[in-house]
This record gives C-alpha cells, sequence and structure tokens, in this order.
C-alpha cells in the first residue's frame, strides 16, 4: 500500500491539490480549492476557520468519511480516493480514532462495552478485545469507571470514554471534532492536557476546533478560510489573547 | 461482526424498549398462534377420523331400512317397512362376495352385578356379528349360530362395561342382569376404541332372537331386524357387491322398478373419509386465514424498524465512522427483524399449543400438534424477519456517516 520514497518517512496524512466541490441546485459550491499539505507521524496539529470556511469537508476527509472531487488525499499512504464504501471503512477501523463534540457513546452500554466496540469491526479480529479496551481506559484515568453507563458519567468523563475509544485500535491518528465544545473550561483544560500527554507518547493529533485558546495547545495550526489554506504555521505557546 | 454479537448487539437494542417491542411482535404472535391452533384442530380431528375408519375397516356395508338420504326426506325411517330375517336370509343366498352378513339391533339397558350397576348400549347381533366387525376376544368365547337361533341368554362384554364392572376381575363364568333377565357372561372383547364421538367399547352384545323378545320393547314384525352388516371379501369390489346387494333386496322388498329404495346402504368408512377430506380443507383454509395476519404482522415489524433506524440514525453513523461496514448495519437491524419475529414465533407456539390444550381439555375436542407444523411456524418467523426487515436494514446500511452523524 505506502509507497514510501526512500528518505523521508511516509506522512499520516498528505494533501495535494485537494478539491471538493457540492452541487446545490443550480449553483456549484466550492468547499475546499487546491489545498495541499502534509501532517507527520508524532504532530499535534489545530485546524481552525469560521463555519462555511471548508473546515468540516476537510475533516470529513481526513476522517476518511468523504472522498476529494479532484486531488489527492493519502491517509498512512493510501489514497483514499479510489476506495469503497467498506474499504473506507476498514480504512476508518484501522487507522483513525475520532473524538466528537457530542461524545456519541452508545447509551445504556457500559464504558467498557462502548470502547470495545471499534474492536467488533476490526478485521482481522483481535485476540482480547476486553484487556486492551481496559488498558485504554485506564490510559484516560477512567480504570476505576468501567461498568459505568454514559448517564452515569460526567460530560469529561464521557469525553474521556470517547478518546479511550478512539485509542483502542491504535489509531495512526486520531481526529478530534470541537472536543471540548460541549465542556466548561475547567473540564476542557483536562481533556486538552490528556491529548497533550497522549502527543507527548507519540500519537498524532487532529483537532478541529474554531477557539483559538484550544488550538493553542497544539503545535502546529492550519487556517481555512474560503475553501482555501490561509495559514501553516507552528503555534507559538503560550497563545496570545488575539481574537476572541 | 460475528452472529454472536449480531444477537447481543440486537437483544440490547430491544431490551431499551420492551414495551415497543412486545407490540411490535403482537402480529406474529397471534398469527403463529392462531396457526397452531387451527392446525391442531384440524390434524387432531382428522386423526380421529383417521382411526375411526380404521377400526370400522373399508369394506364393511350396513343396510338400514327406508332411506335415509338428506333429499328423501319422505323415504324417513319408519316408514318403510323393516328389514326382516327374511331380508337377511336373501341376502346370505344370492349376495356373491360377501365374508359374512349380520343382524342387528339396538337396544339399551341397565346391567346390574352383585350391587353395581351401569347403564350401556345392548347389541343384539347374529353370531356372525364377530366375523363382520373383525372383533377378537380378550377372553372366553362368542356365542354360535346355534345358541343364536335358540335364544340364549348368553353375553358377551364390551371392554368398557368389564372395566367399570369387575375392574381386574374375569368375568367370564358369571352371571349379569340386563333389565333384570338374568345372562351368563361368555366372553369379553378387545378394545376398539371411538367412532363418531361414541365408546365402541360401551356396549354388550346377546344373541339377536334373545334380545328381540327380551330387551328391545316394540318389535313391528315378529322377525324384525334394525340394521343388516355385512362384510365384503377383499377379492371383490365394494361398489359391485354393493349394488348386487341393493338388487337383491329391491327384488326381495318387491320395489316397484321406477320407485326409490325402501332400504339403505351406507358404506360408514367411506362417509368418514369425506368428512376427513372436508376437515383437512377447512383447517387448512383456517391455517391460511391464520397466515395472512403474520403478513399483518410482518408489516408491523417493518414500520417499527423504519421507525428504529431514523431515531438510532446518529448511533448509526457512529458505528460507520469507527469502521462499520454496509453489512454489518444491514446484519445488526436484519438479526434485531428476525430476533423480533422469532420471539414472536415462539411466544405464538407457546400460546397456540396453551390453547390448544385447553380446548381439548374443555371441549373435549382431539387436538394435535404436529413437529412438521411448528418448524414451519419458526421458519415462517425467520422468513417475515428477514423479507420485511430487510428494507429498513438496507436503508440503515446505506446511510451516509457525515450526515447521519450530524443528524438532529
Amino acid at each position: 500500500m505506502s509507497q514510501a520514497e526512500p528518505q523521508t518517512p511516509v506522512p499520516v496524512v498528505a494533501a495535494r491539490n485537494l478539491c471538493k466541490t457540492y452541487q446545490l441546485g443550480e449553483q456549484q459550491v466550492h468547499a475546499l480549492r487546491d489545498v495541499s499539505f502534509e501532517i507527520h507521524r508524532g504532530e499535534f496539529v489545530a485546524i481552525m476557520g469560521p463555519s462555511g470556511s471548508g473546515k468540516s469537508t476537510l475533516m470529513n476527509m481526513i476522517g476518511a468519511l468523504d472522498v476529494p472531487t479532484s486531488g489527492q488525499l493519502a491517509i498512512d499512504g493510501t489514497d483514499i480516493g479510489s476506495l469503497s464504501r467498506d474499504e473506507l471503512a476498514a480504512l476508518r477501523n484501522h487507522t483513525i480514532g475520532f473524538v466528537f463534540q457530542q461524545f456519541n457513546l452508545l447509551a445504556r452500554t457500559s464504558a467498557l462495552d462502548n470502547v470495545k466496540l471499534p474492536l467488533t469491526y476490526s478485521r482481522p479480529r483481535v485476540a482480547d478485545p476486553e484487556a486492551i479496551a481496559r488498558r485504554c481506559l485506564e490510559q484516560v484515568g477512567l480504570g476505576a469507571r468501567m461498568d459505568h453507563v454514559p448517564s452515569q458519567l460526567s460530560g469529561g468523563q464521557q469525553q474521556r470514554v470517547a478518546i479511550a475509544r478512539a485509542l483502542v485500535n491504535s489509531p495512526s491518528l486520531i481526529l478530534a471534532d470541537e472536543p471540548t465544545g460541549a465542556l466548561d473550561s475547567a473540564t476542557s483544560l483536562e481533556i486538552l492536557q490528556l491529548f497533550e500527554s497522549l502527543n507527548a507518547q507519540g500519537m498524532t493529533i487532529i483537532m478541529v476546533t474554531h477557539e483559538l485558546d484550544v488550538a493553542a495547545h497544539a503545535r502546529r495550526l492550519l487556517r481555512v478560510r474560503d475553501g482555501k489554506l490561509v495559514e501553516d504555521a507552528p503555534v507559538n505557546s503560550p497563545p496570545a489573547e488575539v481574537a476572541a | 461482526m460475528t452472529l454472536a454479537e449480531f444477537i447481543a448487539t440486537a437483544m440490547i437494542a430491544l431490551r431499551r424498549n420492551v414495551l415497543r417491542s412486545v407490540l411490535t411482535t403482537l402480529g406474529i404472535i397471534i398469527g403463529v398462534g392462531s396457526v397452531i391452533v387451527m392446525s391442531a384442530i384440524g390434524t387432531g380431528a382428522s386423526k380421529q377420523i383417521e382411526a375411526q375408519i380404521a377400526s370400522l375397516g373399508t369394506n364393511q356395508l350396513t343396510i338400514f331400512p327406508g332411506s335415509m338420504n338428506v333429499g328423501g326426506r319422505q323415504g324417513g325411517a319408519g316408514s318403510a317397512p323393516p328389514l326382516t330375517e327374511k331380508d337377511l336370509r336373501a341376502i346370505r343366498e344370492n349376495v356373491t362376495g360377501l365374508v359374512a352378513a349380520a343382524g342387528n339391533m339396538n337396544g339399551s339397558a341397565t346391567v346390574v352385578v352383585g350391587n353395581t350397576n351401569w347403564q350401556t348400549q345392548i347389541n343384539g347381533s347374529s353370531a356372525e356379528i364377530q366375523a363382520v366387525r373383525d372383533w377378537p376376544l380378550t377372553s372366553g368365547r362368542f356365542y354360535d349360530a346355534v345358541e343364536a337361533a335358540a335364544g340364549r341368554k348368553v353375553a358377551v362384554l364390551g371392554a368398557t362395561v368389564a372395566r367399570e364392572l369387575y375392574g381386574e376381575a374375569d368375568p367370564v363364568g358369571t352371571n349379569v342382569r340386563l333389565n333384570n333377565v338374568p345372562f351368563e357372561v361368555i366372553g369379553v372383547l378387545s378394545v376398539k376404541g371411538q367412532a363418531g364421538g361414541r365408546d365402541q367399547d360401551d356396549v354388550i352384545i346377546v344373541p339377536l332372537a334373545t334380545a328381540r323378545s327380551r330387551l328391545v320393547g316394540r318389535v313391528r314384525v315378529p322377525d324384525e331386524i334394525g340394521q343388516i352388516l355385512v362384510k365384503v371379501d377383499d377379492r371383490y369390489e365394494v361398489s359391485e357387491v354393493q349394488a348386487d346387494l341393493e338388487r337383491v333386496l329391491r327384488q326381495r322388498r318387491r320395489v316397484a322398478p321406477n320407485a326409490m329404495d325402501n332400504f339403505s346402504v351406507r358404506n360408514f368408512a367411506e362417509f368418514l373419509a369425506t368428512r376427513d377430506a372436508t376437515a383437512r380443507t377447512l383447517s387448512l383454509l383456517l391455517a391460511s386465514a391464520a397466515a395472512i395476519s403474520l403478513i399483518v404482522g410482518g408489516i408491523g415489524i417493518m414500520n417499527i424498524m423504519l421507525v428504529s433506524v431514523t431515531e438510532r440514525t446518529r448511533e448509526i453513523g457512529l458505528r460507520m465512522a469507527i469502521g462499520a461496514s454496509g453489512s454489518d448495519i444491514l446484519g445488526q437491524f436484519l438479526t434485531e427483524a428476525v430476533l423480533l419475529c422469532l420471539a414472536g414465533g415462539f411466544i405464538g407456539l407457546t400460546l397456540g399449543a396453551g390453547v390448544s390444550i385447553l380446548i381439548s381439555t374443555l371441549f373435549g375436542w382431539p387436538v394435535y400438534i404436529s413437529p412438521a407444523v411448528v418448524l414451519m411456524a419458526i421458519f415462517a418467523s425467520a422468513s417475515v424477519g428477514v423479507i420485511f426487515g430487510f428494507v429498513p436494514a438496507r436503508r440503515a446500511s446505506q446511510l451516509n456517516p457525515i450526515e447521519a452523524l450530524r443528524y438532529e
């Protein structure tokens, strides 16, 4: 699958002249125009942009939920443009860990079973899903609450379960969509610190947000506006109180 | 996903809304339940009739005086001259292809043994009756033609009568009183079972002449016979022998060439066979009517599954995002539908069996639940699940994960 050039390692995400066009009635909407970038192993990248900027479209493609109209997007060296629905599903299962704003945990299902869920869709089957799920829950600090159902957990705890679920398949990257959007600021900070520590352990993290102080926890910032990549720069920590 | 995981996932989803699950399967429950009850009654009836046919034998004919046809009301019982010993003799002498012919007269009597008594049917019969009815003895002997002609007071007990009056003891050699007339018991008949809703073993057989003079009240002619029973030899065609019999009797009873018979010949086994066919057709008809409610039930399942898919759009989106393939989602919802239907099928099966047993105890109807019908009911409910679960499951599997995740 990977056609790695001899010197440089295969980027986790490689976008080249990425375009996405939607047909809305008579009108053609250019959600993304000619976007190119690379994200490498171990990076912590924030993607920012106002609503309607094409940020969500970009995120869907990095998450292998959508395919480009033209240009190329390779995840772990695999060009997603040529994949079928089921191949995309398998790719998501093996290489991407999703974290959502609304957590998206299954109700009335224990934290442990929620974390195990991606493993039930894995092919080939993993040997001991239970043990892996337990390890992931311990990793996010929820070792004592494995049998709790979502309604018995606080928002921050639910998002930790979701992060454990994202980790369970040992993905190449974690894709977080506004992961603190439903949390208060103290809890948000805890979640962002968890991401930072995961990143410190070598996990690649891509986080979509519209808040600058959230993005400030990342080490690289991609800004999207009007479907174009307008900024690609390292984050200067600590963040300035520039914009609201 | 493995089948076990599909089932576990489906169980969680179904348990989330128990009341809805139960209501959804109600159509299947009623459908399967009524198919079971209908077929249990139908099969039971037809099995009983078949047993009666076997106990009667298909080559036995019964001759009654007068026409008993529905259309021949003017020739009803009593209006025609009775059958007599002369008719019986004419049959014995002139009809070919008979194993035996016997006269018979029915009455009833109170049997008294010591201080036990029992009300039973009395058959006054020629000695040949045993050959005609193919009825072996378990003990003692049957009377012969000489004893019968002499009007001896001997009695052969049916199995039920013997059991009721003597229990385990052997009645042979003892005396019974029939309507206060003492009779010597010379034999006990083997068990023949039920026929036409009557216990054939609740009977005492005595010589015809004895019955005529001692037990049956009024006789219109001195040598009157109630019915004549004949057994056709296996080597002859029953219908041909019957035609011969009718010709002999018309001649003997002086029926004018264009007049209707003043007697009727019946083949009870054939009559029962017709009834059996009718019962089968009727139960098949009722069972297929019940099967329609399975289809209605299936539509209910489809409806609720469509609602469920809509309600759980986000869940479907999530499952797809974390790697569920189209067939994973299809399998999940199909499993749910099939499990719902199977559960309904099993509940319906249990209810249907319960109602059948209840009917059998309350009304005394014979019921029989055949394993084939049980298997068919389970298979049918699973099929309903697959057929009506497919459309909702396919809709779920084709959702766009991006839109599904954003739903609500």
